[in-house]
Formats: structure tokens, sequence, C-alpha cells
């Protein structure tokens, strides 16, 4: 495809579908529908072109675009993705597609919701791609504010009070981040904001690394779900409705581990290697904290919100065991795999539990039971999300989990058998989950669910094939993020 | 055919049924079962070929998948004499079964799903079986477990069978942790997952260079720690007898050729490795023989027929470990495939009495005159049985007499006790069943199932073609498969078996001998009383029957605490997390109150302010400049 | 009639004028005394011109600039009276206080 700009023809797929959401009238709410599935399509589709496109065999960055944007700062539209970027971009993009079509069946302010949305997917993919710290800041912010009205507007269970500790968490974390970013701008000689060049120029002592360095991980880290920073996380996915949340925490929660990785990790090495144990050990905590938290909680989303935590732990234990000793890639190839997986089944998760609050406005374990045999089909595809959050093999996150244990144990000993243990508890969590609600005596309640109809199970069903294929074929993903772990 | 194509056909074929039941047919029953039996049915027939037509060690046939870090991992199928040996015994008990379940769960609602469930544990079991490399057997480890939760809580409408179920999966993924952990240590140390590769390696006496004792003595362990998890060894092995909760031919799948003989199968794959941690072996000796005396003793009191049957599987794994424990390869595998014959068997005859009498009781069923109406079942049960107690001539005779042959003088004594109740108990049950007795003192106690495990009536036949015909074929071989030895052992590469002498031979002779008359003076004469010795002392039958209390210490040791813990957590979570938050963006807002108290909103107060601010400014800046300027 | 005359004399206008705008009531003579302010500037600036500038111009520019902006704020102002007058009927500062903290 030559010069075709792709990255930027991705990028405007969400920014295409805002536009014409807006332009379309709301009464019409269809129309906005199909404009967004449409377009979340074509995101897909360009999605893959990335992939296939992207030479493994060299690696690094690829497929660069540069315009100026503010030139007397020196910031630019630079934009370019290498093998940690293309997954995540697949992610993004499934996510988006899979989301539209969950919310088919929504009625109220169809066209703000689109609207939203759309600016929301813009902003992530925007932060995947920006090679420009300041526009990677930009589209970070982006990404994150529409979060507010998407919860507080079509929310539920306190919506208003999570949405707000949502975004106050999220400034929080972005405050920590501003002057972390300016001072990585000022340090490096206050002429360029590329992060390529910012990284390379040398000017970080020691010191300066490890006194900027919480700066970043901290303020990505709230986004990523860092214990002690993840309260937001599971009142947010229970406040938010399903497509949010399947955005959520399918996609944004990565967004923060990706700037750990982006800029945390690439510009400030050593701050990463002197903060990595610390870091670890929060993320450990994360882990087993989350298993046990979930393991009492009586509401659904509740319950995937902790495990969100629990599985985002994973990812930022494997940066930091990567970060750690650079050497041995399995660390950053678990986390990333980790990201994908974590996202595609957590969408899965939340789509799933979506489709029976629909129904029956109640999310409470406690009042279900049996659906399996009310609902087979949907009940089959929270039972296969659930298989793949405990990380049975043939489903994706199984290797995520495999390589970052691997990569934990022959770095953090401890920290690794701990995280292994963990699984114990996570076994634990989701058997309960299933044993309550999905198997069981039926609650007569329930008799008349509808299950799902060939149009709704789409999504779910694409989503179910992704976690399949890759996990019976991890090689596909590793060798397309292990050509990241060498170029930076 | 070559031997490739042979081999994937045996591993996807149960893969393809299982798919096409689970997600095209689960509502066509009858086209999922015909699939997934044909399926099995092709899984038996390749594994055969393959045994009998290969006939030397083919070697590994691999591809590569993925790799950690440099290191490439294979994914392969690894034929030599111990996978294929196990490969065809598997097949054909999974095919025996499912034709077996074919006339079993004739009336269940989702038969579908449940041969769609057979399947995917076939596969799952073959696959672990040929594996050859320990990541792609510890996947399809995970995965038999997974299958076997499925299959534990098929009729998941009932608590008990989710609980079941969820307790199998749970306890052994305790042992899982144990063999992951294992498992990067090993890949660690040897830098290789490699089945055949590791097995060269340790092939020779003492460790190969640059490997600490106690690093394999670790490795061996952790190892360990994962097969006492699925093979139900003491501490773990809770999680069987409730297991129980499946449909019967579930758990004779379970019991006999699969799930539970996969921890015994990794320790004769890794044989060499294990024979290197002397520690370790020494452990897995006596908490084998532990095992068996323990699981006996409850066998003994037990008055549900599966129950009954699932003890003596912990204890005949703990037979088997016992003999791998002791060194000998031979032994433990030789048991392991003549267990999976009878084990096999005698669940499903206790399949079909519980079919035709509705009820999992032993007393119930003698007094339903079982015995007498189905005749061949009970001519199998006996034969079955009687190889379980090791009675000679029949199948558990000629391996059990190899174990006790290769066990130091100590685990020999707790061996052969472990036998005498073996056979014992084993006889108990057919007692029971054969002779029963209407005035017996065991008409006060209460059945102990009453009501049929899957709550249908049933009429027909007694003896269905569907199920007799597995049970026939499977007496054959528990009455047969003793004769076998030898080939196996040259297949395994034994050079020399040594065939105990007669005196050797002598005491487990006596000793099985000896239980059965116990049991015929307890059970079985004329007039006999049908209760225990055990029973004359009420607090040992008590604690027998409550499992020496362990489900309950479990309960207050391990279970509790987590749930405690899990509370803190919660309590962590809500009152420390979530309050906190709240309480600091409180104490911003508060903060921002009070700072606005400043702002009167007197217009004139502000002017006042900003004149003076302006003014300090101007001249601060007035006095620096003017220093200069003069 | 040196330049420090100017000067005192401006400052006495400037005072006056602080003093209405920090210590009246009336809105009016607020606007009143901000025009005085700006008128003891302008002042100021003619003087400074007169005696010390070498390009008699430049201060005569910013004077003329000052009476422009002058109007223009009085004019401003003048609206925000009457519509503060229409809404509470009193051009009274006490009665302002909307802007409370």
């Amino acid at each position: 495809m030559g010069d075709f700009p792709i990255l930027t023809a991705t990028l405007l797929c969400p920014a295409l579908a805002l536009l014409v959401t807006l332009l379309i009238p709301g009464r019409n709410g269809m129309a906005i529908k199909a404009a967004n599935a449409l377009c979340a399509l074509l995101s897909v589709i360009f999605a893959a072109m990335i992939w296939v496109a992207y030479d493994r065999t060299v690696g690094g960055y690829q497929m660069l675009e540069v315009v100026p944007w503010v030139p007397t700062f020196g910031i630019d539209y630079r934009v370019a993705v290498d093998g940690v970027s293309v997954v995540l971009t697949m992610l993004t993009a499934l996510v988006f597609f899979t989301g539209v079509l969950t919310m088919w069946t929504l009625e109220t302010r169809v066209k703000e919701y689109f609207a939203f949305m759309a600016a929301l997917v813009f902003g992530v993919f925007g932060v995947f791609f920006s090679l420009d710290i300041f526009a990677f800041f930009f589209f970070y912010e982006v990404a994150v504010l529409p979060m507010y009205p998407l919860i507080a507007v079509w929310g539920s269970t306190r919506k208003t009070y999570s949405a707000m500790k949502l975004t106050l968490y999220l400034m929080l974390g972005s405050a920590l981040l501003f002057p972390g970013l300016i001072a990585l701008f000022v340090y490096s000689g206050g002429q360029t904001w590329n992060l390529v060049e910012i990284a390379q120029s040398g000017a970080f002592s020691r010191e300066t690394q490890i006194f900027l360095y919480p700066f970043l991980y901290v303020g990505f880290g709230i986004l990523a779900g860092m214990f002690p920073f993840h309260g937001w996380s599971p009142t947010g996915h229970v406040a938010a409705p399903t497509a949010v949340s399947m955005l959520h925490a399918g996609v944004l929660m990565k967004l923060g581990a990706f700037g750990i990785f982006r800029i945390g990790m690439t510009v400030l090495p050593e701050g990463a290697e002197f903060w990595a144990p610390t870091f670890a050990v929060l993320a450990t905590i994360g882990i087993v904290y989350g298993a046990f938290v979930a393991m009492r909680q009586t509401d659904f989303k509740y319950v995937i919100g902790f495990s969100s935590v629990s599985h985002m732990g994973i990812v930022l234990l494997g940066l930091n065991v990567w970060a750690m000793s650079r050497s041995d890639t399995a660390g950053l190839d678990g986390a990333v795999f980790q990201m994908f997986a974590h996202g595609i089944m957590t969408a899965l998760f939340f789509s799933a539990v979506g489709f029976i609050y629909d129904q029956t406005h109640d999310r409470d374990i406690r009042h279900f039971g049996g659906l399996t045999s009310q609902v087979p089909v949907a009940s089959s595809m929270f039972i296969v999300a659930a298989l793949c959050g405990m990380g049975v093999p043939g489903f994706a996150s199984f290797w995520a989990e495999l390589l970052v244990f691997i990569a934990a144990i022959e770095t953090f000993p401890v920290l690794g058998i701990a995280a292994i243990a963990g699984l114990i508890f996570t076994a634990a969590y989701v058997l309960r989950v299933l044993g309550k609600a999905m198997y069981g005596p039926r609650n007569p309640d329930w008799e008349n669910l509808k299950d799902v109809t060939l149009w709704s199970v789409l999504p779910r069903a694409i989503l179910v094939g992704v976690l399949l294929l890759f996990g019976f074929y991890p090689n596909l993903i590793l060798d397309m993020i292990r050509s990241a772990g060498g170029g930076s | 055919m070559s031997t490739e194509s042979l081999a994937l056909a045996l591993l996807i074929a149960p893969l393809v049924g299982s798919f096409l039941a689970l997600v095209f047919f689960r509502r066509k029953h009858v086209i999922a079962s015909g699939i997934v039996v044909a399926s099995g049915l092709v899984s038996v027939i390749a594994s055969a070929m393959l045994l009998f037509g290969a006939g030397h060690d083919v070697g590994a046939i691999t591809a590569r998948w993925f790799s950690i870090g440099d290191t490439p991992i294979e994914f392969g199928i690894l034929l030599d004499g111990r996978t294929m040996i196990m490969g065809a015994v598997v097949a054909l008990i999974t095919l025996c079964i499912e034709v077996y379940s074919l006339s079993y769960m004739k009336h269940d609602e989702g038969r579908g799903r449940f041969f769609a469930f057979l399947a995917l544990f076939a596969w799952s079991m073959l696959s672990f079986v040929y594996s050859s490399s320990l990541l792609q057997a510890f996947i399809f480890w995970e995965l038999v477990g997974l299958a076997s939760f499925f299959l534990i809580g098929f009729w998941y409408e009932k608590p008990s069978a989710v609980a079941a179920a969820k307790k199998a999966f749970i306890m052994t993924r305790i042992g899982d942790v144990g063999l992951f952990i294992g498992l990067i240590l090993l890949f660690m140390t040897t830098g290789t997952l490699d089945i055949p590769a590791i097995n060269t390696l340790f092939a020779g006496d003492g460790l190969p260079e640059g490997i600490a004792p106690g690093r394999i003595e670790l490795i061996a362990a952790l190892l360990f720690i994962g097969v006492i998890g699925k093979s139900a060894q003491f501490p773990l092995h809770t999680w069987l007898p409730d297991a129980m909760e499946g449909p019967t031919p579930v758990s004779a799948l379970l019991h006999s050729a699969t799930m539970v003989a996969a921890g015994v199968f990794l320790v004769t794959r890794f044989h060499g490795l294990f024979m290197n941690a002397q520690q370790t072996m020494e452990w897995m000796l006596w908490i084998a023989v532990g095992t068996a005396i323990l699981s006996s003793t409850m066998a003994m009191v037990a008055k549900d027929m599966k129950r009954v049957l699932a003890f003596s599987s912990i204890s005949q794994l703990g037979f088997m470990l016992m003999g791998l424990a002791a060194g000998s390869l031979f032994a433990g595998y030789f048991h392991l495939i003549t267990h999976a014959f009878f084990k096999a068997l005698l669940f499903l005859c206790a399949g079909a009495f519980i079919h035709h009498v509705g009820s999992n009781d032993l007393i119930a069923m003698g007094r339903a005159g079982a015995a007498k109406q189905m005749k061949l079942t009970t001519v199998a049960l006996v034969i079955g049985g009687s190889a379980l107690a090791g009675i000679p001539f029949l199948a558990g005779f000629f391996s059990k007499e190899q174990i006790i042959g290769s066990l130091p003088i100590g685990a020999k004594i707790g061996a052969l006790f472990a036998a005498f109740l073996t056979a014992y108990y084993t006889f108990r049950m057919i007692f029971l069943i054969v002779r029963p007795n209407a005035d017996s003192m065991a008409v006060e106690d209460e059945p102990a199932h009453a009501q049929h495990e899957d709550g249908h009536e049933h009429h027909g036949p007694a003896e269905p073609l569907a199920m007799l015909a597995p049970i026939i074929l499977l007496a054959v071989g528990a009455a047969g498969a003793g004769y076998i030895g030898n080939w196996i052992g040259h297949k395994l590469h034994i050079e020399h078996i040594e065939h105990p002498s007669i005196t050797e031979m002598a005491p487990a002779i006596v000793i099985a001998i000896l239980g059965v008359v116990f049991a015929w003076l307890e059970f079985g004469r004329k007039g006999a009383r049908q209760t225990g010795f055990v029973s004359k002392i009420p607090s040992m039958q008590t604690l027998f029957e409550r499992r020496w209390y362990l489900d309950e210490i479990y309960n207050v040791v391990f279970v509790r605490p987590v749930v405690w813990f899990a509370s803190l957590c919660i309590g962590a979570e809500n009152k420390g997390f979530d309050n906190g938050a709240d309480a600091v963006a409180h104490g911003t807002y508060k903060g921002g109150r009070m700072v606005a108290r400043s702002h009167s909103g007197r217009l004139q107060f502000y002017i006042g302010s900003a004149i003076v601010v302006v003014a300090a400014l101007a001249l601060t800046l007035g006095f620096r400049n003017g220093g200069g300027a003069g | 009639m040196t330049l420090g005359v100017w000067l005192v004399f401006a400052l006495a206008i400037f005072c006056l004028g602080l003093y209405c705008v920090l210590g009246r009531r009336n809105l009016i003579v607020i606007l009143i005394g901000i025009e005085l302010m700006l008128n003891a500037v302008s002042v100021n600036f003619m003087a400074v011109n007169y005696y010390l500038a070498p390009d008699p111009s430049v201060g005569q520019i910013v004077v003329l600039f000052i009476i422009g902006l002058a109007a223009a704020e009085a004019a401003i102002a003048l609206s925000i009276i009457l519509s503060v007058y229409r809404q509470r009927k009193s051009i009274s500062i006490a009665n302002l206080e909307e802007l409370k903290g």
C-alpha cells in the first residue's frame, strides 16, 4: 500500500464516526448505529491491514507519518507503530466494533452516546500511534474525558458518584503525568517532544530518572488500575453501561500500561529498573488482593471489576520484570499478550453480563441460578470468559500468564510464586460465580429470559473466536510483540 | 497410513467430535452421541495400529509452536512404548464408556452435552499422554481438569454436584500450581521442556553436570505436588469421593484410565528425573503407603457403592506410586494399566446396578435382588472385584505382586496391610450385593442415597446390550491384562523383569485370601450379621465414615481463613480505599469551602487587595531595579 | 511650575479617585472615582512628557488612548449599572455580594 497513510486513516475512522453521528439527527437512532458500526468495521479492517503490513523481520517503529503541529515548541503530529501498538490497535478496533454491536438495543440519547464513544476511541487510537509525547498526552486526555458523561448519563448504580470518582482519580494521574512529561521535555533540552529523540538524548542522569519515573509510573498506573490506586476501576465498571465497561476495562486500562511501557520505560530505563522491585511488589499485591476481594462480591460487575484489578496486576508485573532484566523479553511479551487477552476477555465478560442485565435489571449473583439451562448460549459466552479468566489453556490469557510467570520466577522468585498461587484464588472466585449463577438450581423468576438472537450473538462470537484463535496459536501474536521488544 | 497421520487422526478425532457435538448438535442427541462414539472408535483403531504397527520407538513428531525468550517450544506427538500403550488403553476404555453411556444416559435431557464433554475429556487425556513436551503436557493436564469439572458438575442443577466439581477443580489446581512452578524451574535448570531430552538427560546414574542435587529435589517435589493433586493422594485426595456426584460413566472414566491416572502417568514419564531425587522419592513412598491405608479404612465403612470404588481408586493409585517411588517403573506402569481395566469394569458394573435398582446404596442393591436379575453383570463384578483384591491369576494380582516385590521392608508391611484391607472391603461390597441378608443389623441403617442419582425412572431390560458389551469386554481385560506384563516390559525397554518367586508371592496371596475369608465371615456366610468389625468400635467407625474428619479440618484450617481474609480485603477495600478516597475528596471540598470564605463578595475589598498587591510588587521591583539605575 | 508640582497634583487627584473607589457605596461615585484615577494618570503622562521626553508625541498618544478607553469604559460601566438598577432597584455596592464564596 506504499504511501497510503494507514495510521491516519485508522485514526480518522472514529473521527468520521463522530462527525457522521453529529450530523445525523438524533431521532434517527438506527442510522447512527449503522454508521458507527460501519466506521468501526472499517477500523477493524485497517487494523488488520496494519497487522499484515507491519514488517516483523525489521521491527521497530514503522509507517511513520510526520506533520508539524506547533513548530514553536517542537510539537509534531508524529505517528508510527511498533509490534506492541499493532497488537493494541487490533484490540481497540475489535472492542470498538463489538461494543457498537453490543449497544444495538440502546434507546436513550443514542446520538450523544455514540458521539462520546467515538471520541473515546479516537483518543485511544491516537495514544497508540503517537510518537510525540505532547500528542500522546493530548490523545490520552481525549480518551479519558468522555468517560465522565458516558457513565454519569447512561450508567446505573450510583452513577454520578462513580463517574466523579473515576474522573478525580484519573485527573490525579494526569496531574502527576503532566509535570513529569514537561520535565522530560525540559531536561532533554526543550527542543523536541519526539519520543525517540528524547529517549536517545541521554540527557537524563540516573538521579533524574529515579526522581522522574514514579511520576510517570503512578500517573499512568492509575489508569492501569495499579494497586493501591485501583479504587476507581471497579466502581466505574459497575456503573458504566455495557459497551463503556467493555471499552473501559478492555481498552482504556491498557492505555495506562501502554503509557508506562512506551514513555516511562523507554525514556527512563534506569529509573524503571530502580523502581521495578517496588512496583512489582505492588503489582503482585494487586493480583492476589483483587482475587480475594472478588471472592466475596455479590454483584457480577464487581467481580469482573476486581478480576480486572487482578489481571492488570499481571500486566504490570510483567512490565516490571522486563524493566528489571531487559535481555529476557518474556515479561514484556507476556504483559502485552495479557493486555490483549484481558481486553478481549473482559469485553466478553461485560457483554455477557450486560445481556443478562438488560433483561433482568439485576446483577446480584445470589438472585440467579441455573442460567445455563435458561439461556444456554449467553451463559456459555460467560463461561468461556470465565475460563479464560482462570487461565485455562486453549484461551489466550493462558499464554500471557505463563510468560509473565516464567519471567517473574526468574527475576523475582518470591513474587512469581505468590502470583502463581494467586491462580488458586482466581479459580475460587470464578468458580463461585459459575456455581452460583450459571449452575445450581434454577431461579424460577428468570424462566422466561430470552436467549441471544443470532444478531446479538455475533459480537460475542467474534470475541470468543479471537480468544480461541490466540489460545491455540499464540505465535501469531507473540511474533508481533517480540518484534517490538528489540526495537526499543 | 503413515505414522504421522495415524497419530494426528487419533488426537484430532475426539476434538472434532466434541466440537461438533457441543456447538451444532447439543440438542440432537442421536447425532451428537453417534459422532462422539465414532470419534472414539477412530481413536481406538488408530492407537491400536500405532501400538501394533509401529512396534518400536518412533520418537517424537514435532513442530515449532512458539518460543519463550530464545528457546523454541515445540508441539509434538511423542510415540514410544509408554505413550502408545497408555494411549491405546485410554482410547479403548473411553470407547467402552461411551458405548455404555449410550444406554446409561438414554433418558437424560442433556446427553448431547454429556457426549461432547466425554469427547473433550478423551481428547485432553489422549493429548496429555502423547505430549512431547512438559508444557504441552501441562496444558492438557489442565484441560483434563477442566473437562472433569464439566463432567462432575454435569447435573449442574444439583448444588452438591456443582460443589463437588468446584472442589475437584480447586483441589487439583492447588497441585497444578506446584506442577507449574516445578515446570518453570525445570525449564530454567535444563533449558528445555522436551520430554525425550529431559529423559535422556536423567537417564544415567547420577546427575548431569551443573545441576545441583537440591534443585532436582525441589523440582521433583514440586512436580509431585501436582501428582498429589491429580492422583488424589493424601493430603489433596478429598475431592475424589465427592466427584462421585457425576454420572457413573464419568466416575468410571475419571477413575480408571484418565484424570487420576494422569498424575501417575506423569511420574512414569519423568521417572528418570524422579529417581535422581531420593529424598522426594522417600516422601512419595510414605505418602503413597499412608494414602493407601487411609483410603482403605474409609472404603471399609462406606455404604455407597460408588464411594467404595472411589476410595479403592485412591488406594490403588497409592499402590502405583509406591512401586514407582521404590524405583520400579515397570511395577507402577503395569499396575496403572491393569487397574484401568478392572476399575473401569467395576464402575460400569456399579452403574448397571444403580441404573437398575435406582440407588447407590449397597444394602438397597442387595435387598432389591439385583444380583439375581443381572447374572452376567454380577459375574463381571466378581471378576473385577477379585482383580482389585489381588486374587491370584487375575490382572491385579500380577501387577500388585510386582509392586510389593519392589518395596523395601517397612513399606512392604504397610502395603500388605493395605492389600488385606482392599480384599476385605472389596468382598464386603460384593457379599452385600450378592448375599443380601434381610434380617441383618444393617436394616436399621438408613440408605446412603435413597433416590436415583439422576432422578429418572428406568424401564427396560436389566442388562441392555450397550451396557453389557463394554462390561464383558472389560471383564476379559480385567481377567487377562495380567498376562501381558512381559510384553509391556518389552515395550518399555525393560530388559529383565524380575518375577517374584512363589515364596515371595506367598504373603500377598495369603493376605488377599485372608481378607476375602474375613469378609466372608462377616458378610458372606449364611446368617452373617453383615456388620464389619470396625463397627464394634463406634468412635473408629465414625472416624472412618467421616473420612478422618479431613474435610472438616480443611474447612477450619484453609477454607475459613481464606474466606476470613477475603472479608478482610473487602473491609480494606470498602473502609480503607473507598472511604479513604472519599475522605480525600471530602477534605478537598471542605478545604475549598474554607478558602472560599475569604471571598466575601465585597468588590471594594477585592479592588483594594489588588491595588495593595500591585503596589507592593511595583515597590519591590522598583527597588531592585532602582538599586542599579539610581 | 516644576515637574514635581504636577506630580503632586496628579497624586492628589489619584488619591481622591482611589478613595471614591474603595470607600464609597454608590456605583456611580465609584465610576467617577475610576475616571478621576485615569485622569490623574493622564496628567502624569502629560507632565513627564512635557518636561523629560525628547519626543513630545509619545505621551500625548498614550493620553489619547486613555481618553478613548475611559469613554468606552464609562459607557459599559454605566450600562452595567443601569441593568443592576433594573434588577435590584438599587445601585449600592453593599447589595452586590453574589460572588461570595
